[in-house]
């Protein structure tokens, strides 16, 4: 005969060690609810007038889960995992890599925090920081000062004007000039998103380590 | 170690023997103690098909097992001459 709860007890004390040895590797914590189910499968076969006590008596001989747990990670050398949580290290990094690009993707390879993809994408976008910007705005404004608007003038020699053409503002210099403020716009809003970017990645990664845990 | 000697036991089996002694009081905690022993290459672990229930395994002692064991053996009886020595040294004074 089976206990009424039997499924319900046993499934929760596994689940108690599952929770305890969160952060063990998955063969030996797969070990060793691989032995609990085992023996109390074991422990069972011997009764034949199961009751709930019958159960609760085989978990408690068992051990507390927490002791058992204790117990595996001594035996097998397995260290208390603290989590960790994103701290100094990557605030600096993401301020650093706006304003000393640099130092701030240093900073972000030297963090565990973030995935590699995460800091390929960090470093890459925020393209220098607001130093680099800058460096790259003065190139391109250099590229630009030969646009614009400019007139032909045509004077006689007394200084009369003769002619005056201005290729002045047709509809391809103001797209020009639309095209290139936006591109501004978007140079210097880049860093920020990409910071924004990499902070939320950090958070997101940690809350997915949390709930894994 | 030394009741797994003669035949491979299953863990189940060894629990038995040693609660007869009153030497183990949870009974999981001998489950970590076998895979260190195993991790440790003392002892080798085959599963086998049981006739009412599910597959069991079974904890066998390697070569390098039985010279542990009998190792510890030596230590132990000199170990415990020392201590039955001083007891007697004890009681006599």
């Amino acid at each position: 005969m089976t206990a009424p709860h039997a499924d319900q007890l046993i499934d929760g004390y596994l689940a108690r060690i599952c929770a305890a040895a969160h952060d063990f590797p998955a063969a030996a914590r797969d070990e060793l609810l691989d032995d609990m189910r085992s023996h109390i499968a074991d422990a069972r076969a011997r009764d034949s007038q199961e009751t709930d006590a019958t159960i609760l008596n085989i978990l408690d001989r068992l051990g507390e889960p927490a002791v058992l747990v204790a117990e595996a990670r001594e035996r097998l050398g397995i260290k208390t995992q603290q989590p960790e949580r994103p701290g100094l290290l990557e605030i600096a990094a993401l301020v650093l890599l706006l304003f000393l690009w640099p130092a701030g993707v240093v900073l972000l390879w030297l963090s565990s925090q973030w995935k590699t993809r995460d800091k390929i994408i960090g470093s890459v976008f925020s393209l220098g920081g607001y130093p680099g910007i800058s460096l790259i705005g003065l190139v391109l404004a250099g590229a630009g000062a030969g646009h614009g608007s400019r007139c032909i003038t045509v004077r006689n020699a007394a200084g009369d004007v003769l002619q005056s053409s201005c290729s002045g503002t047709s509809v391809l210099d103001i797209i020009g000039s639309v095209a290139q403020t936006a591109l501004v716009i978007v140079l210097f809003l880049l860093p920020v998103l990409t910071a924004a970017y990499l902070a939320i990645r950090l958070r997101r990664w940690h809350r997915l380590e949390t709930i894994a845990a | 170690m030394a009741l797994m000697q003669q035949t491979p036991r299953y863990a189940f089996d060894l629990i038995d023997a040693l609660a007869k002694t009153g030497m183990l009081t949870t009974e999981g905690t001998l489950y970590p103690l076998l895979s260190r022993l195993r991790r440790d290459g003392l002892v080798k672990t085959e599963w086998r098909e049981s006739a009412d229930g599910p597959p069991r395994r079974y904890y066998e002692l390697t070569a390098e097992g039985r010279r542990a064991l009998t190792g510890f053996k030596s230590e132990w009886t000199t170990f415990r001459g020392a201590v039955d020595a001083i007891l007697q040294e004890a009681k006599k004074s």
